[in-house]
């Protein structure tokens, strides 16, 4: 099996790609083959040259903590739940996530997030439900990983200048039904960072690794 | 205002930073990676309290008690006094905040039975407690960052802590992104790092909690204590890339432990300890399975599928898609692994260590749960004594000005050029793989004398190369400067380990398998220029 990675050294570096053979059990993970790739033994690419280990996030290794998020044969999952065996081909390409500034290889700057969440005080402060809230819903929604993968695989994101992506309308959900004295609030919030932009493609669902039902906390909020 | 430096953004640290901000204090969190990525969302079952949606005959007093005993009597009654009725005030404030419990039809936090406990007082998120606590204190710091009393620091390494005359005056943290160390200083300083999993390689937990802080304030003069606890979880499922743990809350939700004989089911732990037999405490339970030894397997199949669907989601989903099980359907295989620290930084009743206004919080710090913890304890201690740091901090009155340490400075920034340029045929991680097989050879659930001194003998030849490192580049700065914190701390483990000539709670000693009286203290050890000296607090100078 080819391994195809495009990596990065440095932050203003270029990015390049260099393969690897790997001839092993496809019964594991993405996250499981970088690590045999690293550690195996030196690190040697396609071409048999030693080459430096690959760089990637990495932290549960379970599917709980979203940090090995990246682009696995071009479709934005976690490293740690995605099986070779599922994969089709004989290829598998790597790449970092897009739409987020490189840190080093598949490492991505996702301090946006926060950022965007931070400035719009999406908080719930005190807990004053409103009357009919979806408890089920709520508990999906707080499940989400910060990952980015929704932003991802959004024709509207860009860069978090103004539309702030999927997870953003989730925390926007949990605040407005668990703080009714925000909810007006956090409606006019999501409608300018989210509701007034999204396409609806719901493309976001198709790749939550937390399979959180974004569509929900739209509907919910575009009432 | 008083500034409060914060190590670790799991629950531990955001607890102690809201609370100090809440007091007014201003708090900065630092940490490599956000909240989400901290082992505090792999936190699964629940967290104890007795509040009143609790059984009947339930008491705080009886939390107390199952929290000593679980602990073999070696934890200090003050503190889990202090612990256990604080409990229902911490319920109440992560309601309060908005944490997505798991209710009833009346909107009220549900509970669930857990190990070595008299009655049900485990409130839970579903299987996602941890997480969902998590998502509720990251908003709750984002509130007071927005009101400039928290600042959050990512991409930032701890390196050591700036002390003079054993005070405490900040720490030296090295910068990710400018590729330096840079002195901050601050009032206090907050540890909440962790557990020390890098010791053992793969555990149940994150590999980004590795145990180095506690092995460098070792070295630099802080005591740990109880070293030779670590629990080993008995329920976990062997993949290709880790040990996955299958939480408690199987077992809370009536799941069985079983072993196959001729076709036959064998409930071993109900044949030996009756009804309650798969809820005795961790240690015990994963002794016996290790004792079986041949396949166990642990069976939730007989619970209605809505059920599994509502209250074990995470474990029907982790389970399906790492081990092709459907839980609903087959048993799961189990074994014990590696998954909680009891030990740690020593601290004092107020979670300081014997150096003043340097604290610890968490997993890192070694408190309330003696020589093994009670599931659904860990999520209440990370709480609490995070809260306990805040306030004592918030108590002092004075406002720090720091001492000269920039030579002390200038002296590491040497050491780690002299690192980053040294060449050896040992490489960082090449050593730290044979440490982590040393560990799990020789520091395993069942220890001798012989395998802990050769457990010794085999680190002290680590430490012996550990400052001949090639240092390799494609590693982090971190992960080259932190290996010979670890290997200390590893070594201070067996010898502790070593100096407990009995078995107590997670420690057993196939040498001195039974329980002395003479042992019901904690373990101390501390640090002087290469010696590792080991006593028992029976002062109770730490926790009482």
């Amino acid at each position: 099996m080819k391994i195809r990675i495009l990596r990065q050294t440095e932050p203003d570096g270029d990015a390049y790609w260099e393969s690897f053979d790997y001839d092993g059990t496809r019964e594991i993970s993405v996250a499981a083959l970088l690590d045999h790739l690293n550690y195996n033994d030196d690190i040697i690419n396609d071409d048999g040259v030693k080459t430096t280990r690959i760089g990637w996030d990495r932290s549960c290794m379970q599917g709980m903590c979203g940090a090995c998020a990246m682009v696995i044969n071009e479709v934005p999952s976690l490293a740690c739940d995605t099986f070779l065996n599922k994969l089709k081909g004989n290829t598998l390409t790597i790449r970092p996530l897009r739409k987020f500034p490189v840190i080093h290889d598949l490492i991505v700057d996702r301090s946006v997030i926060q950022e965007n969440l931070k400035s719009t005080d999406v908080y719930i402060g005190e807990y004053n439900p409103k009357e009919n809230e979806d408890h089920r819903h709520q508990y999906e929604v707080a499940k989400c990983l910060k990952c980015g993968l929704c932003m991802e695989v959004c024709p509207n994101y860009r860069g978090g200048e103004s539309f702030y992506g999927a997870m953003f309308a989730n925390d926007c959900y949990l605040v407005y039904a668990r703080n009714r004295k925000k909810s007006a609030d956090m409606k006019s919030t999501y409608a300018d960072h989210f509701g007034r932009t999204c396409s609806k493609s719901l493309s976001c669902m198709d790749v939550c690794p937390m399979n959180i039902p974004m569509i929900a906390s739209m509907a919910k909020l575009n009432r | 205002m008083k500034n409060v430096l914060i190590i670790g953004s799991g629950i531990s640290g955001l607890a102690c930073a809201v609370k100090c901000a809440g007091l007014g204090l201003y708090a900065t969190l630092i940490s490599p990676v956000s909240s989400e990525r901290s082992q505090s969302v792999m936190a699964a079952g629940g967290i104890n309290a007795v509040t009143e949606e609790c059984e009947e005959g339930d008491s705080v007093s009886c939390h107390i008690e199952d929290t000593l005993r679980g602990g073999a009597r070696i934890g200090g009654k003050n503190a889990v006094t202090g612990l256990c009725e604080h409990a229902g005030d911490i319920i109440r404030y992560l309601e309060g905040i908005g944490t997505v419990f798991s209710v009833d039809s009346n909107g009220r936090p549900m509970i669930r039975a857990f190990g070595g406990q008299s009655f049900k007082r485990t409130h839970y998120c579903g299987s996602s407690t941890g997480k969902q606590i998590v998502s509720a204190l990251i908003m709750e710091a984002r509130r007071y960052e927005a009101d400039g009393l928290i600042e959050r620091k990512l991409r930032l390494d701890f390196h050591s802590a700036l002390i003079k005359d054993w005070e405490c005056f900040g720490a030296l943290l090295y910068d990710e992104k400018k590729r330096l160390l840079v002195p901050f200083y601050a009032d206090a300083l907050v540890m909440a790092t962790g557990g020390q999993n890098a010791l053992f390689g793969k555990t149940t937990g994150t590999c980004l909690c590795d145990g180095y802080a506690a092995g460098k304030l070792f070295m630099q003069g802080a005591d740990l204590k109880n070293l030779e606890f670590i629990q080993f979880h008995p329920t976990t499922l062997e993949t290709a890339q880790k040990k996955m743990l299958i939480s408690e809350a199987v077992r809370g939700e009536g799941g069985r432990l079983f072993y196959e004989d001729g076709g036959k089911r064998i409930y071993f732990m109900e044949d030996k300890y009756g009804p309650k037999g798969n809820l005795q405490t961790r240690d015990l339970v994963s002794r016996e399975i290790n004792n079986i030894g041949r396949d166990v397997y642990l069976d939730i199949s007989f619970l209605d599928k809505k059920q599994i669907d509502v209250k074990l989601p995470e474990v029907r989903d982790l389970c399906r898609k790492y081990g092709g099980i459907d839980i609903s359907q087959t048993p799961i295989p189990v074994a014990p692994a590696v998954h909680f620290f009891m030990g740690g930084i020593a601290v004092h009743l107020n979670h300081e260590t014997n150096i003043k206004d340097l604290y610890a919080v968490g997993e890192c710090a070694s408190m309330y749960h003696g020589a093994n913890r009670l599931g659904g304890n860990s999520l209440l201690a990370a709480i609490y004594s995070g809260w306990v740091a805040a306030d004592d901090i918030f108590g002092r009155t004075e406002n720090k000005t720091h001492p000269d340490f920039d030579r002390a400075i200038r002296n590491e920034e040497d050491k780690l050029t002299g690192l980053m340029s040294s060449k050896s045929s040992f490489s960082v991680i090449h050593i730290r793989d044979m440490l982590s097989d040393t560990m799990r050879k020789d520091m395993n659930m069942i220890r001798t004398e012989s395998t802990l001194k050769e457990g010794i003998d085999d680190v002290d030849y680590l430490l012996s190369v550990a400052g001949q490192i090639w240092y390799d580049s494609s590693e982090s700065t971190y992960t080259n400067y932190s290996l010979t914190g670890l290997l200390t701390l590893a070594r201070a483990a067996l010898t502790s380990a070593l100096s407990r000539t009995e078995s107590r709670g997670a420690h057993f000693r196939n040498d001195h398998p039974d329980m002395d009286d003479d042992y019901a203290f904690s373990t101390l050890i501390s640090y002087d220029d290469g010696a590792y000296n080991t006593c028992l607090d029976k002062e109770r100078v730490y926790e009482n």
